[in-house]
């Protein structure tokens, strides 16, 4: 197997993986947020703003996942 | 009807000039480029609306700088109240910075050769992170004195002698990983963006590249863009404020 072969396999499971943690987070924070909101609605703005910081958190290790892969694929796997 | 980054290189890939030592002094030109145009427009945009300020007569533009400022300013008076005086310039300016570099995507530059959001290089974003990094040690050493600094590297104090040895490698990976992540996460997300729009140029056909490329930038730009840059600079604050964690105990007896 040559290395863009093994590079891109690498890319494909370094961005299903991080493609779960990553749902699973987002759930996890909406979770939250949903039942703050339900217990105090007055508190929703404030709540969904925290949200969006924790979403972006969370997003960030699979974008960090994505970064490294694009390094497999474009830098690594060129050699 | 072909577009144009139908013929670029992928955006992972820049263009380099080497200045004659090596690895180490590469430099990604196009980068530089794009950067140093986020800069001017950064410093031209806070100079007209610091010339426009009136206290009399404050218009929406300057409501929402003052309204910007005040927050970055409580927020770092309650995590580290004596770091404020260098630490709210810092994130103010790393946060207005990355939002005008991230927004810039907005016009077409990516059309232009050798330019690109600058924040989708990593020696970008890397460089602002280790700019961080430097000052959040600096800051730790001028609180605790560096006695107290190679102490912070054994926390939790409160355990024994050899476990607290352990956890000194955890502490290191730690201060490591902070400047990592902070540079990576920015890099990733705005990457994935021109990724994105990269892999669209590829695979739909040309009628309907247009508004899917728009509907896109739409999303990841405005939203992604606005909260990146807003992580960023708030981290950078949240730092500053672990950096002070404990001292106030160790402190007060």
């Amino acid at each position: 197997m040559d290395h863009l072969a093994a590079a891109m396999i690498a890319f494909g499971l370094a961005l299903g993986g991080g493609a779960i943690g990553a749902a699973i987070g987002d759930g996890l924070a909406g979770n939250a947020t949903i039942n703050g909101v339900a217990r105090q609605p007055e508190a929703r703005g404030q709540l969904q703003g925290i949200m969006f910081i924790i979403i972006g958190l969370v997003e960030g290790m699979y974008f960090i996942n994505l970064a490294f892969g694009a390094l497999f694929v474009f830098a690594l796997g060129r050699q | 009807m072909r577009f144009l980054f139908q013929e670029e290189q992928p955006p992972v890939t820049h263009p380099t000039v080497d200045l004659g030592c090596g690895y180490w002094c590469t430099i990604n030109y196009d980068s530089v480029i794009s950067s140093a145009l986020a800069m001017v427009v950064t410093i031209v945009a806070a100079v007209l609306i610091a010339r426009s300020m009136s206290s009399q007569r404050p218009n929406r533009v300057q409501a929402l700088a003052e309204w910007a400022f005040s927050y970055v300013r409580s927020t770092s008076n309650e995590s580290a109240p004596d770091a404020s005086s260098f630490v709210v310039p810092l994130a103010a300016t790393i946060g207005f910075y990355i939002l005008v570099a991230n927004y810039l995507d907005f016009l077409p530059i990516t059309l232009i050769p050798n330019l690109h959001p600058a924040n989708t290089d990593v020696n970008q974003t890397l460089s602002m992170a280790a700019v961080v990094f430097i000052l959040l040690h600096w800051y730790n050493i001028r609180l605790r004195g560096f006695r107290g600094y190679l102490a912070y590297y054994t926390r939790p104090h409160e355990l024994p002698v050899w476990a607290r040895a352990i956890f000194v490698f955890l502490n290191i990976i730690e201060e490591i990983v902070k400047p990592v992540t902070l540079s990576l996460r920015l890099f990733g997300n705005l990457l994935a963006g021109l990724l994105m729009i990269y892999v669209i140029g590829i695979l739909l056909p040309a009628v309907i590249q247009a508004p899917v490329i728009a509907i896109w930038k739409l999303f990841d730009v405005l939203f992604i863009g606005l909260i990146q840059a807003f992580i960023f600079m708030l981290l950078t604050l949240v730092y500053f404020g672990l950096a002070r964690e404990g001292f106030e105990e160790e402190h007060s007896h």
